[in-house]
């Protein structure tokens, strides 16, 4: 259902059915980007990534972006524009009720400015939140104080995964250097990212380590340390996690799946998906 | 066997009977002697078939209890409770089972509102 609603506070809304693309844009505002179905391409600068439902995205006020679906179906895609006021006064009540949470040696106070502008995981709390607010406004709710509500526990969410994936990574990392830490996992965000974006392709290390401006030997070290997988595990993961997704929403036969998750043999895939999940991957859609 | 009723504490019976329908949204379902000239009046809180007992005797309880209440959005049902006059003593917070906020009745029964979430998917 494509709407958009733009709230007293000045918080916006946007739902959108979309196949098409659009040109570059600047965010007016802090906003967060699910893509609810399919999937959709940004590009930021000399990045570009893939949203898919597993997923979502923030962009900061006034990063230049153009976005585009790649998918061959239209994506349905919700985003959500918070007012510069709207987030002043969340991290003024909120944040200061929760300091624990954000104030880790001096990092609070670039988190103040901007945030880390790459994918996060689209699970857990803000998903059902998300999802719960998307079904309000979907019947047509004019309740403002009941959408808003929502959009605070959207930033409560988003702060939990941004201490989560940012600061509880960064210190798992062994420098003495607190700056030091935040940066290197900035970087190997970037290559999160990447791996996110192209997980169907053949990736090389080189590639990535490249996408990363790490070098290889320090991508691979690193990536262990912060998020205890290779970038070979973490890869391999997100592939089966989308072949599940892939096997409960569509009808494409095993094999497509395969190639589509970019496994080349679809032997070693369903060798995979049993050891993970501990069902074989025709049993697991007959079931879904 | 099964459960079925659930004895709450009743401090001011008129007052609680009044909060559990006009702002709880409860139905009452029946008024049964359990003893002898002492009446239970039988409340139901959704679709489920356990229902909450409450009596101007006390007969089954002199403890104030906590029941759970279980929903599907707790954000809303909390918006929607706290418009029609119920004061929360906890907001919505996030727990390991899901989010949860919590009110008490006019006899000081504790009420939590939970909305299970599933973290594993």
């Amino acid at each position: 259902m494509d709407y958009s609603r733009t709230l007293r506070n000045n918080n916006k809304i946007y739902s959108r059915t979309s196949s098409r693309q659009h040109d570059l844009q600047c965010c007016a505002d802090f906003n967060i980007r699910f893509v609810l179905s399919g999937n959709e391409g940004y590009n930021i600068g000399r990045r570009q990534l893939t949203i898919h439902p597993d997923s979502f995205l923030i962009l900061n006020k006034g990063t230049q972006y153009a976005s585009s679906v790649l998918s061959s179906d239209p994506a349905r895609t919700f985003s959500i524009n918070f007012d510069k006021q709207f987030l002043t006064d969340f991290k003024d009540c909120w944040l200061h009720k929760h300091d624990t949470l954000l104030n880790r040696q001096g990092h609070s106070q670039k988190m103040e400015d901007e945030f880390n502008e790459t994918i996060y995981p689209f699970r857990g709390d803000i998903k059902y939140n998300v999802l719960h607010l998307k079904n309000h406004l979907d019947n047509g709710t004019q309740d403002e104080m009941l959408i808003n509500e929502y959009l605070h526990h959207c930033l409560i969410n988003y702060y939990k995964i941004y201490n989560d994936e940012i600061f509880e990574k960064a210190e798992k990392l062994n420098f003495l250097n607190s700056s030091t830490r935040v940066e290197i996992l900035r970087r190997l965000n970037m290559a999160k990212e990447y791996l996110y974006s192209n997980y169907n392709k053949n990736i090389s290390l080189e590639e990535l380590a490249e996408h990363a401006c790490l070098s290889v030997n320090h991508l691979l070290r690193t990536f262990k340390q912060a998020f205890n997988s290779t970038p070979h595990q973490f890869l391999t993961q997100l592939r089966l996690q989308r072949a599940q997704m892939l096997l409960k929403t569509t009808l494409y036969p095993i094999t497509e799946v395969v190639s589509m998750v970019g496994f080349e043999c679809p032997s070693s895939f369903i060798r995979l998906f049993r050891t993970h999940y501990k069902i074989t991957p025709l049993k697991y859609r007959q079931i879904a | 066997m099964r459960l079925k009723y659930v004895p709450v504490y009743s401090g001011n019976f008129e007052e609680q009977l009044k909060f559990y329908t006009d702002k709880l949204g409860f139905k009452i379902i029946d008024n049964i002697p359990f003893y002898e000239d002492a009446e239970c009046t039988l409340l139901e809180t959704g679709s489920y078939d356990v229902l909450l007992a409450i009596s101007k005797h006390n007969l089954h309880t002199s403890f104030k209890s906590c029941i759970i209440l279980n929903t599907d959005d707790c954000l809303n049902d909390h918006h929607v409770l706290k418009a029609s006059g119920v004061d929360f003593c906890k907001e919505p917070q996030y727990q390991p089972i899901g989010l949860v906020a919590e009110f008490a009745d006019p006899s000081g029964n504790r009420f939590l509102l939970l909305e299970e979430r599933n973290y594993n998917e």
